[in-house]
Protein backbone atom coordinates (compact mmCIF):
# COMPACT_ATOMS: atom_id res chain seq x y z
CA UNK A 1 0.00 0.00 0.00
CA UNK A 2 1.06 3.62 -0.46
CA UNK A 3 2.29 5.47 2.38
CA UNK A 4 2.34 8.89 2.51
CA UNK A 5 4.12 11.34 5.26
CA UNK A 6 3.91 14.94 5.98
CA UNK A 7 4.35 17.36 8.77
CA UNK A 8 2.87 20.12 6.35
CA UNK A 9 -0.25 21.42 8.01
CA UNK A 10 -1.28 22.78 4.84
CA UNK A 11 -0.96 19.21 3.42
CA UNK A 12 -2.85 17.73 6.78
CA UNK A 13 -5.49 19.97 6.02
CA UNK A 14 -5.64 18.59 2.41
CA UNK A 15 -5.66 15.24 3.56
CA UNK A 16 -8.11 15.63 6.51
CA UNK A 17 -10.82 17.38 3.64
CA UNK A 18 -9.97 14.37 1.19
CA UNK A 19 -10.84 12.12 3.89
CA UNK A 20 -14.22 13.77 5.16
CA UNK A 21 -15.17 13.86 1.07
CA UNK A 22 -14.00 10.32 0.40
CA UNK A 23 -17.50 8.81 -0.22
CA UNK A 24 -19.03 12.19 -1.83
CA UNK A 25 -19.00 12.86 -5.14
CA UNK A 26 -17.11 15.58 -5.57
CA UNK A 27 -14.93 16.35 -8.24
CA UNK A 28 -11.12 18.10 -6.41
CA UNK A 29 -7.62 18.97 -7.98
CA UNK A 30 -4.27 18.91 -6.65
CA UNK A 31 -2.28 21.96 -8.05
CA UNK A 32 1.61 22.49 -7.44
CA UNK A 33 4.71 22.10 -8.71
CA UNK A 34 5.95 18.72 -10.50
CA UNK A 35 7.50 16.31 -8.47
CA UNK A 36 5.91 17.51 -4.75
CA UNK A 37 3.79 14.22 -4.35
CA UNK A 38 0.92 15.31 -5.75
CA UNK A 39 0.17 11.52 -7.36
CA UNK A 40 1.42 9.56 -4.63
CA UNK A 41 -1.21 11.86 -2.28
CA UNK A 42 -3.63 10.45 -4.84
CA UNK A 43 -3.44 7.00 -4.48
CA UNK A 44 -2.15 7.20 -1.15
CA UNK A 45 -5.85 8.62 -0.58
CA UNK A 46 -7.75 6.46 -3.42
CA UNK A 47 -5.70 3.21 -3.81
CA UNK A 48 -8.22 1.36 -5.83
CA UNK A 49 -9.18 4.53 -7.78
CA UNK A 50 -7.68 3.94 -11.59
CA UNK A 51 -5.05 6.55 -12.64
CA UNK A 52 -5.28 7.80 -16.03
CA UNK A 53 -2.59 10.68 -17.25
CA UNK A 54 -4.02 13.52 -19.40
CA UNK A 55 -1.21 13.26 -21.62
CA UNK A 56 -3.65 10.50 -23.21
CA UNK A 57 -6.85 12.42 -24.08
CA UNK A 58 -8.87 9.33 -25.30
CA UNK A 59 -7.59 7.25 -22.71
CA UNK A 60 -9.25 10.01 -20.25
CA UNK A 61 -12.47 10.05 -21.81
CA UNK A 62 -12.59 6.58 -21.99
CA UNK A 63 -11.94 6.10 -18.30
CA UNK A 64 -14.59 8.50 -17.54
CA UNK A 65 -17.22 7.04 -19.15
CA UNK A 66 -16.91 3.52 -17.35
CA UNK A 67 -15.66 4.61 -13.88
CA UNK A 68 -16.93 7.05 -11.14
CA UNK A 69 -13.72 7.08 -9.18
CA UNK A 70 -11.40 8.11 -11.14
CA UNK A 71 -7.58 9.75 -10.42
CA UNK A 72 -6.46 12.08 -13.66
CA UNK A 73 -2.51 13.07 -13.30
CA UNK A 74 -1.51 16.00 -15.37
CA UNK A 75 -4.52 17.58 -15.87
CA UNK A 76 -3.46 20.62 -17.63
CA UNK A 77 -2.40 18.52 -20.24
CA UNK A 78 -6.04 18.29 -21.56
CA UNK A 79 -7.03 19.93 -24.39
CA UNK A 80 -10.39 19.08 -24.17
CA UNK A 81 -11.28 20.03 -20.95
CA UNK A 82 -14.31 22.30 -21.40
CA UNK A 83 -16.53 19.21 -22.52
CA UNK A 84 -16.23 17.19 -19.34
CA UNK A 85 -18.97 16.69 -16.95
CA UNK A 86 -18.28 15.65 -13.21
CA UNK A 87 -21.51 15.45 -11.86
CA UNK A 88 -21.96 13.01 -9.80
CA UNK A 89 -18.52 11.30 -10.45
CA UNK A 90 -15.43 11.58 -7.60
CA UNK A 91 -13.07 12.82 -9.74
CA UNK A 92 -9.17 13.39 -8.17
CA UNK A 93 -7.38 16.11 -10.67
CA UNK A 94 -3.26 16.42 -9.85
CA UNK A 95 -2.03 19.42 -12.15
CA UNK A 96 1.67 21.24 -12.18
CA UNK A 97 -0.65 24.35 -12.92
CA UNK A 98 -4.09 25.73 -13.21
CA UNK A 99 -4.33 26.45 -16.95
CA UNK A 100 -7.87 28.26 -17.51
CA UNK A 101 -8.52 29.28 -14.28
CA UNK A 102 -12.48 29.62 -14.64
CA UNK A 103 -12.67 26.09 -16.51
CA UNK A 104 -10.87 24.99 -13.07
CA UNK A 105 -13.24 27.01 -10.93
CA UNK A 106 -16.21 25.58 -12.69
CA UNK A 107 -15.07 22.02 -12.88
CA UNK A 108 -14.10 21.33 -9.42
CA UNK A 109 -15.66 21.57 -6.40
CA UNK A 110 -12.03 21.40 -4.13
CA UNK A 111 -9.64 23.06 -5.48
CA UNK A 112 -6.12 22.38 -3.06
CA UNK A 113 -2.86 23.97 -3.98
CA UNK A 114 0.03 21.72 -2.32
CA UNK A 115 3.09 23.50 -0.70
CA UNK A 116 6.69 22.97 -2.70
CA UNK A 117 9.64 20.92 -0.86
CA UNK A 118 10.75 24.49 0.33
CA UNK A 119 8.33 25.17 2.01
CA UNK A 120 8.15 22.44 3.83
CA UNK A 121 11.39 21.71 5.49
CA UNK A 122 10.47 18.52 7.89
CA UNK A 123 9.58 17.10 5.12
CA UNK A 124 12.66 17.58 2.85
CA UNK A 125 14.68 15.71 6.15
CA UNK A 126 12.09 12.93 6.03
CA UNK A 127 13.11 12.81 2.41
CA UNK A 128 16.48 13.14 2.50
CA UNK A 129 16.28 9.67 4.94
CA UNK A 130 14.04 7.92 2.90
CA UNK A 131 16.39 8.65 -0.32
CA UNK A 132 19.97 8.22 1.47
CA UNK A 133 18.17 4.94 2.77
CA UNK A 134 17.31 4.11 -0.42
CA UNK A 135 20.18 4.91 -2.11
CA UNK A 136 22.66 3.39 0.03
CA UNK A 137 21.02 0.24 -0.51
CA UNK A 138 20.73 0.83 -4.38
CA UNK A 139 24.72 1.69 -4.47
CA UNK A 140 25.59 -0.63 -2.25
CA UNK A 141 27.42 1.13 0.13
CA UNK A 142 25.62 0.54 3.51
CA UNK A 143 28.90 0.87 5.16
CA UNK A 144 29.75 4.29 3.73
CA UNK A 145 29.64 6.85 6.85
CA UNK A 146 28.32 10.41 5.83
CA UNK A 147 26.54 13.00 7.73
CA UNK A 148 23.17 13.98 5.57
CA UNK A 149 23.67 17.22 7.02
CA UNK A 150 26.54 17.75 5.02
CA UNK A 151 24.52 17.06 2.00
CA UNK A 152 23.56 19.90 -0.41
CA UNK A 153 20.11 19.45 -0.98
CA UNK A 154 18.76 20.55 -4.48
CA UNK A 155 15.16 21.78 -3.99
CA UNK A 156 14.98 23.11 -7.33
CA UNK A 157 12.84 20.69 -9.06
CA UNK A 158 11.58 19.37 -5.12
CA UNK A 159 12.05 15.77 -4.61
CA UNK A 160 13.58 14.94 -7.99
CA UNK A 161 16.25 17.05 -7.92
CA UNK A 162 16.30 16.25 -3.86
CA UNK A 163 16.84 13.00 -5.10
CA UNK A 164 19.37 13.71 -7.60
CA UNK A 165 21.62 15.29 -5.24
CA UNK A 166 21.47 13.16 -2.38
CA UNK A 167 22.78 9.90 -5.19
CA UNK A 168 25.59 12.09 -6.75
CA UNK A 169 26.83 13.34 -3.10
CA UNK A 170 26.81 9.55 -2.07
CA UNK A 171 28.64 7.72 -5.25
CA UNK A 172 30.80 11.09 -5.50
CA UNK A 173 32.21 10.01 -1.86
CA UNK A 174 32.88 6.53 -2.12
CA UNK A 175 34.64 6.60 -5.15
CA UNK A 176 38.24 5.42 -5.35
CA UNK A 177 40.67 6.58 -7.42
CA UNK A 178 40.24 3.74 -10.23
CA UNK A 179 36.52 4.60 -10.66
CA UNK A 180 37.70 8.45 -10.79
CA UNK A 181 40.34 7.66 -13.31
CA UNK A 182 37.30 6.54 -15.02
CA UNK A 183 34.71 9.23 -14.91
CA UNK A 184 37.74 11.18 -15.92
CA UNK A 185 38.72 8.83 -18.85
CA UNK A 186 35.31 8.87 -20.50
CA UNK A 187 34.81 12.50 -19.46
CA UNK A 188 37.83 13.04 -21.66
CA UNK A 189 37.15 10.66 -24.76
CA UNK A 190 33.95 12.15 -25.22
CA UNK A 191 35.04 16.25 -24.70
CA UNK A 192 39.21 16.34 -25.53
CA UNK A 193 39.54 18.27 -28.69
CA UNK A 194 41.20 21.46 -30.00
CA UNK A 195 44.96 22.31 -30.13
CA UNK A 196 45.53 23.82 -26.36
CA UNK A 197 43.57 20.69 -24.77
CA UNK A 198 46.34 19.65 -22.30
CA UNK A 199 46.49 22.79 -20.59
CA UNK A 200 42.91 23.21 -20.56
CA UNK A 201 42.26 19.99 -19.21
CA UNK A 202 44.92 19.90 -16.39
CA UNK A 203 42.54 22.31 -14.72
CA UNK A 204 40.49 19.21 -13.92
CA UNK A 205 42.98 17.77 -11.59
CA UNK A 206 44.67 21.37 -10.25
CA UNK A 207 41.93 23.09 -9.39
CA UNK A 208 40.17 20.13 -7.06
CA UNK A 209 43.50 19.79 -5.88
CA UNK A 210 44.64 22.81 -4.52
CA UNK A 211 40.67 23.88 -3.82
CA UNK A 212 40.55 20.64 -1.41
CA UNK A 213 44.38 21.57 -0.13
CA UNK A 214 43.49 25.21 0.82
CA UNK A 215 40.57 23.87 2.60
CA UNK A 216 42.21 21.13 4.13
CA UNK A 217 45.56 23.39 5.35
CA UNK A 218 44.56 26.77 5.72
CA UNK A 219 47.58 28.50 4.51
CA UNK A 220 48.87 28.66 1.00
CA UNK A 221 52.37 28.24 2.47
CA UNK A 222 51.13 25.16 4.24
CA UNK A 223 50.28 23.59 1.17
CA UNK A 224 52.97 24.75 -1.21
CA UNK A 225 55.18 22.59 1.53
CA UNK A 226 52.80 19.71 1.55
CA UNK A 227 52.50 19.56 -2.34
CA UNK A 228 56.16 19.89 -2.97
CA UNK A 229 55.55 23.25 -5.03
CA UNK A 230 57.34 27.11 -4.80
CA UNK A 231 55.02 29.20 -3.46
CA UNK A 232 54.70 31.25 -6.39
CA UNK A 233 54.42 28.65 -8.98
CA UNK A 234 51.00 27.81 -6.12
CA UNK A 235 49.60 31.86 -5.90
CA UNK A 236 50.21 31.44 -10.12
CA UNK A 237 48.03 28.64 -10.15
CA UNK A 238 45.37 30.09 -7.37
CA UNK A 239 45.19 33.20 -10.14
CA UNK A 240 45.12 31.03 -13.31
CA UNK A 241 42.17 28.66 -11.77
CA UNK A 242 40.48 31.93 -10.09
CA UNK A 243 40.29 30.66 -6.68
CA UNK A 244 39.24 32.55 -3.64
CA UNK B 1 -68.33 57.90 -3.41
CA UNK B 2 -66.17 58.16 -0.05
CA UNK B 3 -63.34 54.99 0.00
CA UNK B 4 -60.81 54.60 2.81
CA UNK B 5 -57.71 53.38 1.66
CA UNK B 6 -56.17 52.36 4.12
CA UNK B 7 -56.76 48.45 3.88
CA UNK B 8 -55.26 48.90 0.54
CA UNK B 9 -52.05 50.36 2.06
CA UNK B 10 -52.16 48.00 4.70
CA UNK B 11 -52.22 45.03 2.48
CA UNK B 12 -49.69 46.27 0.16
CA UNK B 13 -46.10 44.27 -0.48
CA UNK B 14 -44.29 47.03 -0.32
CA UNK B 15 -43.51 48.75 2.87
CA UNK B 16 -45.13 51.82 3.91
CA UNK B 17 -44.56 54.19 7.07
CA UNK B 18 -45.88 57.65 8.08
CA UNK B 19 -43.63 59.19 11.22
CA UNK B 20 -44.71 62.30 13.35
CA UNK B 21 -42.20 65.27 13.12
CA UNK B 22 -39.93 64.06 15.85
CA UNK B 23 -39.45 60.37 14.11
CA UNK B 24 -42.31 58.41 15.91
CA UNK B 25 -44.22 56.23 14.05
CA UNK B 26 -48.32 57.05 13.33
CA UNK B 27 -48.86 54.21 11.34
CA UNK B 28 -47.46 51.08 9.72
CA UNK B 29 -48.63 48.46 7.11
CA UNK B 30 -47.77 44.85 7.47
CA UNK B 31 -44.83 44.62 5.00
CA UNK B 32 -43.21 47.70 6.91
CA UNK B 33 -43.74 45.53 10.27
CA UNK B 34 -41.87 42.71 8.98
CA UNK B 35 -39.29 45.14 7.98
CA UNK B 36 -38.58 46.57 11.09
CA UNK B 37 -36.87 43.16 12.18
CA UNK B 38 -34.16 44.22 10.00
CA UNK B 39 -33.52 48.01 10.15
CA UNK B 40 -34.05 50.99 12.85
CA UNK B 41 -36.92 53.44 12.83
CA UNK B 42 -34.26 56.24 12.97
CA UNK B 43 -32.21 54.91 10.20
CA UNK B 44 -35.41 55.07 7.90
CA UNK B 45 -36.67 58.38 9.47
CA UNK B 46 -33.55 59.83 8.07
CA UNK B 47 -34.11 58.31 4.62
CA UNK B 48 -37.44 60.13 4.69
CA UNK B 49 -36.35 63.63 6.06
CA UNK B 50 -33.37 63.41 3.50
CA UNK B 51 -35.04 62.62 0.81
CA UNK B 52 -38.28 64.57 1.23
CA UNK B 53 -39.66 67.35 -1.40
CA UNK B 54 -38.73 70.93 -0.84
CA UNK B 55 -42.18 71.59 -0.25
CA UNK B 56 -45.11 70.14 0.44
CA UNK B 57 -46.08 67.41 -2.00
CA UNK B 58 -44.49 63.78 -3.05
CA UNK B 59 -41.06 62.77 -4.44
CA UNK B 60 -40.14 59.28 -5.70
CA UNK B 61 -36.10 58.67 -5.80
CA UNK B 62 -34.74 55.88 -7.64
CA UNK B 63 -32.04 54.41 -5.07
CA UNK B 64 -30.72 50.88 -4.09
CA UNK B 65 -31.61 50.28 -0.58
CA UNK B 66 -30.67 46.83 1.03
CA UNK B 67 -31.83 45.13 4.67
CA UNK B 68 -31.20 41.84 4.51
CA UNK B 69 -32.94 39.71 1.96
CA UNK B 70 -35.31 42.97 1.43
CA UNK B 71 -34.45 45.17 -1.65
CA UNK B 72 -35.69 48.34 -2.82
CA UNK B 73 -35.30 49.83 -5.85
CA UNK B 74 -37.15 53.48 -5.10
CA UNK B 75 -38.83 55.92 -2.31
CA UNK B 76 -41.43 57.98 -2.44
CA UNK B 77 -41.39 60.35 0.11
CA UNK B 78 -44.70 62.85 1.23
CA UNK B 79 -45.27 65.54 3.36
CA UNK B 80 -49.03 67.61 3.20
CA UNK B 81 -48.49 69.19 6.81
CA UNK B 82 -45.27 69.68 9.08
CA UNK B 83 -46.60 67.13 11.22
CA UNK B 84 -46.10 64.20 9.61
CA UNK B 85 -44.21 62.63 6.95
CA UNK B 86 -44.58 59.13 4.94
CA UNK B 87 -41.98 56.80 3.55
CA UNK B 88 -42.66 54.40 0.93
CA UNK B 89 -40.58 51.50 -0.41
CA UNK B 90 -40.47 49.88 -3.67
CA UNK B 91 -39.74 46.29 -3.72
CA UNK B 92 -37.18 45.14 -6.48
CA UNK B 93 -38.95 42.20 -8.32
CA UNK B 94 -37.00 38.76 -7.22
CA UNK B 95 -35.78 36.91 -10.71
CA UNK B 96 -36.84 33.55 -10.47
CA UNK B 97 -34.96 31.10 -11.24
CA UNK B 98 -35.56 29.85 -15.11
CA UNK B 99 -33.76 26.45 -14.62
CA UNK B 100 -35.57 23.96 -13.29
CA UNK B 101 -33.91 22.09 -9.98
CA UNK B 102 -32.82 18.42 -11.18
CA UNK B 103 -33.53 17.17 -7.97
CA UNK B 104 -33.69 13.35 -9.15
CA UNK B 105 -29.49 13.70 -9.77
CA UNK B 106 -29.32 15.44 -6.22
CA UNK B 107 -27.59 13.11 -3.75
CA UNK B 108 -28.16 12.62 0.04
CA UNK B 109 -25.60 14.15 1.51
CA UNK B 110 -25.20 14.93 5.12
CA UNK B 111 -24.41 18.85 4.78
CA UNK B 112 -21.70 18.91 8.43
CA UNK B 113 -19.27 16.51 6.40
CA UNK B 114 -19.11 18.57 3.08
CA UNK B 115 -18.75 21.66 5.50
CA UNK B 116 -15.87 20.22 7.32
CA UNK B 117 -14.14 19.46 4.24
CA UNK B 118 -14.14 22.66 2.84
CA UNK B 119 -13.13 24.51 6.14
CA UNK B 120 -10.13 22.31 6.03
CA UNK B 121 -9.80 23.28 2.40
CA UNK B 122 -9.92 26.84 4.05
CA UNK B 123 -7.51 26.13 6.57
CA UNK B 124 -4.61 25.64 3.85
CA UNK B 125 -5.42 29.58 2.75
CA UNK B 126 -6.55 31.62 6.10
CA UNK B 127 -4.55 29.63 9.17
CA UNK B 128 -6.83 32.23 11.92
CA UNK B 129 -8.70 30.72 13.76
CA UNK B 130 -12.45 30.18 13.76
CA UNK B 131 -15.72 29.09 15.42
CA UNK B 132 -17.94 26.78 14.13
CA UNK B 133 -21.26 26.34 15.87
CA UNK B 134 -23.63 23.36 14.14
CA UNK B 135 -26.24 21.31 14.28
CA UNK B 136 -24.65 17.78 13.91
CA UNK B 137 -28.46 16.27 14.12
CA UNK B 138 -29.16 17.81 10.99
CA UNK B 139 -30.61 15.37 8.58
CA UNK B 140 -29.27 14.20 5.75
CA UNK B 141 -30.75 15.99 2.74
CA UNK B 142 -30.35 16.10 -1.24
CA UNK B 143 -27.54 17.95 -2.72
CA UNK B 144 -25.32 18.52 -5.88
CA UNK B 145 -22.47 17.75 -3.79
CA UNK B 146 -19.67 19.31 -6.57
CA UNK B 147 -22.01 22.79 -7.00
CA UNK B 148 -22.90 22.76 -3.50
CA UNK B 149 -19.10 22.80 -2.81
CA UNK B 150 -18.11 25.14 -5.21
CA UNK B 151 -20.67 27.44 -3.74
CA UNK B 152 -18.71 26.87 -0.08
CA UNK B 153 -15.56 27.16 -1.54
CA UNK B 154 -16.14 30.75 -2.45
CA UNK B 155 -18.78 31.64 0.28
CA UNK B 156 -15.22 30.86 1.98
CA UNK B 157 -13.13 32.34 -0.38
CA UNK B 158 -14.20 35.58 0.45
CA UNK B 159 -12.95 35.76 4.31
CA UNK B 160 -9.33 34.62 2.97
CA UNK B 161 -8.44 37.35 5.34
CA UNK B 162 -10.52 38.19 7.26
CA UNK B 163 -10.16 37.01 11.15
CA UNK B 164 -12.96 36.15 13.81
CA UNK B 165 -14.80 34.38 11.67
CA UNK B 166 -18.06 32.66 13.00
CA UNK B 167 -19.73 30.23 11.18
CA UNK B 168 -22.91 28.37 12.31
CA UNK B 169 -25.18 25.99 10.55
CA UNK B 170 -28.92 25.62 11.93
CA UNK B 171 -32.13 25.24 11.03
CA UNK B 172 -34.48 27.65 10.38
CA UNK B 173 -37.40 26.98 12.10
CA UNK B 174 -40.68 27.24 11.64
CA UNK B 175 -39.49 28.71 7.88
CA UNK B 176 -39.98 26.91 4.80
CA UNK B 177 -39.78 27.31 0.53
CA UNK B 178 -41.55 25.49 -1.62
CA UNK B 179 -40.16 24.20 -4.21
CA UNK B 180 -41.63 22.22 -7.10
CA UNK B 181 -45.06 22.44 -5.24
CA UNK B 182 -43.67 21.37 -1.84
CA UNK B 183 -43.20 23.00 1.26
CA UNK B 184 -39.31 22.21 2.09
CA UNK B 185 -37.70 23.22 5.80
CA UNK B 186 -34.54 25.66 5.61
CA UNK B 187 -31.37 24.84 6.78
CA UNK B 188 -29.24 28.54 7.67
CA UNK B 189 -24.72 28.78 7.10
CA UNK B 190 -23.66 31.89 8.43
CA UNK B 191 -20.19 33.37 7.94
CA UNK B 192 -19.30 36.67 9.78
CA UNK B 193 -16.28 38.14 10.40
CA UNK B 194 -14.51 41.40 10.88
CA UNK B 195 -14.69 41.80 7.45
CA UNK B 196 -14.14 40.28 3.96
CA UNK B 197 -13.90 40.28 0.19
CA UNK B 198 -16.75 40.64 -2.51
CA UNK B 199 -14.83 40.42 -5.51
CA UNK B 200 -16.92 37.08 -5.99
CA UNK B 201 -20.16 37.83 -5.13
CA UNK B 202 -21.95 37.86 -8.25
CA UNK B 203 -20.93 34.42 -8.86
CA UNK B 204 -21.51 33.56 -5.21
CA UNK B 205 -25.17 34.89 -6.01
CA UNK B 206 -25.49 32.41 -9.33
CA UNK B 207 -24.33 29.40 -7.86
CA UNK B 208 -26.63 29.91 -4.63
CA UNK B 209 -29.89 30.98 -6.81
CA UNK B 210 -29.02 27.97 -9.76
CA UNK B 211 -29.24 25.59 -6.31
CA UNK B 212 -32.16 27.16 -5.13
CA UNK B 213 -30.62 28.70 -2.13
CA UNK B 214 -31.06 32.22 -0.86
CA UNK B 215 -28.38 34.32 -0.51
CA UNK B 216 -27.73 36.95 1.75
CA UNK B 217 -24.36 39.25 1.28
CA UNK B 218 -23.36 41.74 3.33
CA UNK B 219 -20.16 43.84 4.57
CA UNK B 220 -19.43 41.53 7.27
CA UNK B 221 -20.93 38.23 6.69
CA UNK B 222 -22.50 36.04 4.26
CA UNK B 223 -25.33 33.75 4.93
CA UNK B 224 -27.42 30.80 3.07
CA UNK B 225 -30.85 29.44 2.91
CA UNK B 226 -30.58 25.99 1.94
CA UNK B 227 -33.75 23.91 1.42
CA UNK B 228 -33.99 20.45 2.99
CA UNK B 229 -34.58 18.47 -0.06
CA UNK B 230 -35.57 15.19 1.08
Amino acid sequence: METFFTTSDKIQHIIKSFNLTKTLFVSSIIIGEPHIGKKSLARYLFPDAPIVSGANQEEVTQALENHDELIITDFEKLTNQSNFDFSNKRIIATANYIGNSSLIDDLFGFIYTMPPLVERPDDVTYLTKHFAQEARSILMLDSLDIDLKNIPLNLSKNSQSLKKSIYLYLVQHSMDSSEIEEVLYHYLLKNLDGNDAYREYLSLYEKPLIQAGLKKFGSQLQLSQVLGINRNTLRKKIYEHHID
Amino acid sequence: MDINFEAFVEWDNSPFILFNNSGKILYLNNAAEILFGYVSKKELYDIAVSYAPQSFGYKTTSLTLNYDSFIFHAITIGYENEEQISIRLYNTPRVKPTRKLETDKFIMTDINILLEANIALFKTKNPNPLKLLTDQDLPPFKLDQNNFSKLLRKVLNAFRSSDSIDISLKLLIGQHVIIEDKKEPLIQLSIEANGRYNDADEEIRLLAAESQIKSLLKEHSIKLEIPLIT
